[in-house]
């Protein structure tokens, strides 16, 4: 560990790190994993890229679903079109956006695509200027943290498409860099 | 070798580091159903490789590579999953109000407020900071550990330790958890 290089108040942000709690597994969680992974992990292994080839099929005799409203964390007043919901970021600096999907019911095997404006990245997804991937919603409330990092300061329109079946709903962000 | 006895080789070789694998896995998604989603990718993972696992002379090692390279590799799939309902109290921070805590109820709350705000400023960095973060200073990892996991050099780690923490410091400074 490089303490000898630590300022006092890096030695602060250690301690408040080294005092972070994580609850432990519940009981029974790793003989269940173990059981799991013993008896049908060859089995599942094999299976698992013809079940999401199945995956369209499955959603198929789901009900008949519906996407409220989007709400965003912190809000800002957008530099663009005024009608849509925005986010004011600074250059490289990570910005969390909740992205909240109000859903009648539980949907399993819905996409996501989220599309980036030019100059704007998903953390962990370095880049891509779209990202798709399937998801399932609860009947409720769902959030969805994206991590966005501007790399130019162009900003832009962030769009989040939710796709079930033949139905989609497409959200819009204005993106702002400062 | 029979099933059965795949199955007993497998658990005398793993088992041994279900609590640091679990912790690592925890650490990496943030969530306790991310973190038992990739707990038993791993396991299924490793058993189709159970072959090459007998002859590796570390194997805890062996399995958190491979743990952090499940979580990069299928870092969509499991991306997916922090669609979640705001009403299962699963945000950072909600399932730890149970804990019992030394200091009675006021200290408790003020734990639980401190840590709330932890879990939010931790939000706020970007994965590759958090995790360096997380593993180094909250789990003890070494640079070495964190470059034989990540593959990421130590001059990098340093770097982003030294800024996760710079950001760390400056949002818990805004926001009064640090003077």
């Amino acid at each position: 560990m490089q303490t000898d290089e630590m300022t006092n108040e890096d030695l602060e942000i250690q301690k408040l790190l080294k005092d972070y709690p994580m609850p432990a597994a519940e009981a029974g969680f790793y003989d269940q994993a173990l059981a799991r992974a013993t008896h049908e992990g060859s089995k599942r292994q094999r299976n698992r890229w013809l079940a999401t080839g199945f995956g369209a099929a499955i959603a198929a005799g789901l009900a008949i679903w519906m996407i409220g409203a989007i709400f965003l964390a912190n809000p800002d007043i957008p530099a663009g079109d005024p009608s849509l919901p925005g986010i004011t970021m600074a250059l490289e600096e990570p910005h969390t956006v909740n992205l909240v999907f109000a859903s009648a019911r539980a949907l399993d095997s819905a996409t996501l695509t989220v599309s980036l404006p030019a100059g704007v990245e998903l953390a962990g997804f370095p880049g891509q200027s779209e990202i798709t991937w399937e998801t399932s919603l609860t009947a409720g409330k769902n959030v969805l943290p994206l991590t966005l990092i501007a790399l130019t300061p162009t900003g832009g329109e962030l769009l989040a498409r939710l796709e079930h079946e033949n139905r989609d709903r497409t959200f819009r962000l204005q993106v702002t860099v400062t | 070798m029979s099933t059965a006895a795949n199955s007993q080789t497998f658990e005398r070789l793993v088992r041994p580091h279900f609590d640091r694998l679990y912790r690592l896995a925890w650490r990496l998604t943030g969530s306790k159903g991310e973190a038992e989603d990739l707990f038993q990718e791993l396991l299924i993972k490793a058993f189709g490789k159970l072959d090459e696992l007998v002859h590796i002379e570390e194997p805890g090692s062996w399995l958190s590579r491979v743990m952090y390279n499940l979580f990069i590799d299928e870092q969509r799939r499991f991306r997916r999953r922090r669609l979640h309902t705001v009403e299962e109290g699963q945000l950072p921070g909600e399932g730890l109000a149970g804990l019992p805590g030394p200091g009675g109820p006021d200290y408790d709350n003020q734990r639980l407020e401190q840590i709330r705000r932890l879990d939010a400023a931790l939000a706020k960095l970007s994965d590759e900071h958090r995790i360096v973060v997380l593993l180094h200073d909250t789990e003890g990892y070494k640079m070495t550990e964190i470059q034989e996991l990540t593959g990421v050099p130590v001059g990098t780690i340093k770097s982003r330790l030294h800024r996760a923490r710079a950001r760390l410091r400056e949002i818990l400074t805004a926001d009064g958890t640090l003077s």
